[in-house]
């Protein structure tokens, strides 16, 4: 099986996506400058993306990790979000930068949001590598930084998966009608 | 004048949902804590010579921290451009009123986003 024989076609190539996280760790390494910010990324989607711009950022950031059970997920059984893996780092005080990797709905940030915002943050603002506004619900989010903005398509690679596949795609692609809609 | 419903988190019961896409919709927004309220207020769209309503838009869901009204439609297309006419006079006369739709395909790729698209989904006729 070969991963890339299930795309319909390529969206961002592995160039165009270091290109545009070069572009955003400058403009966060201009606006944070004199700081020392807190970058938190989700896991296991934006893993990729946290790696890149974490390191194309030129100012002493500190990085964590949260992960949280998906609606639809066999283990999300208790009908409410649950965390699964909470941060290593208080941020009480500090300058925190959500990073994402795709925007969707705005219900998996805005939960994110609710739950650090809770801890005092100095500053909280989100940077998402990809931003799909056609099914947006909570449109009130602090995106500050954006990659891409995307059409209503499923699409899979660079951390982005489909039934916890594809995330090693250097690029991001379109998934085949019938591979998102094929039987489990 | 509103006419409310059902509240999300707020009471015990659940309200009786008119399609199956609507409490599932109600089940996702409960998941990620996000309060909601349905069918909360109907907008007068038309009046007769008396000043009755004879048409009017009941918004499936309102989302109160966020000042949201959502319309679910699973409709076939021939009735969703009956109702984007509804949105549209609704928009004329409510300029302050946020409303978002979600169609039928939109719908249907939120399932698949989650993993709960079943291979032959029954359009709800909303």
């Amino acid at each position: 099986m070969v991963l890339a024989d299930d795309i319909a076609r390529v969206l961002f190539t592995e160039a165009q996506i270091q290109g545009r996280i070069r572009a955003l760790a400058a403009q966060i390494s201009r606006d944070y400058a004199g700081t020392a910010p807190l970058l938190v990324s989700v896991l296991k989607g934006a893993l990729y993306f946290m790696a890149d711009l974490s390191r194309a950022i030129t100012l002493p950031i500190t990085i964590d990790f949260m992960a949280i059970t998906s609606y639809g997920d066999e283990t999300a059984s208790t009908g409410a979000v649950r965390l699964i893996k909470d941060l290593d780092e208080k941020i009480t005080g500090r300058h925190v930068l959500l990073v994402e990797d795709i925007i969707d709905t705005g219900l998996t940030a805005d939960y994110l949001l609710r739950t650090l915002r809770a801890r005092d943050p100095t500053s909280l603002n989100i940077c998402t590598l990809l931003d799909k506004t056609a099914r947006r619900i909570v449109d009130t989010l602090p995106i500050q930084y954006r990659g891409f903005e995307i059409p209503d398509e499923f699409v899979v690679g660079y951390g982005l998966d489909h039934r916890q596949l594809y995330r090693n795609l250097p690029f991001i692609g379109v998934l085949k009608s019938e591979v998102v809609s094929a039987p489990r | 004048m509103a006419d409310r419903k059902g509240q999300g988190d707020a009471v015990p019961t659940r309200p009786r949902f008119a399609h199956q896409s609507e409490a599932e919709f109600a089940r996702l927004l409960d998941f990620y804590g996000i309060r909601w309220e349905y069918e909360p207020r109907s907008f007068p769209l038309q009046w007769d010579d008396h000043g009755r309503a004879v048409e009017s838009f009941n918004p499936d869901f309102y989302l109160p921290e966020i000042d949201l009204y959502i319309e679910l439609t699973t409709l076939k297309q021939n009735l969703v451009t009956k109702k984007n006419r509804k949105l549209r006079r609704l928009r004329e006369l409510y300029p302050d009123i946020r409303v978002k739709i979600f169609y039928g395909r939109d719908y249907r790729s939120l399932l698949l986003k989650y993993g709960l698209a079943k291979p032959a989904v029954r359009s709800p006729s909303v």
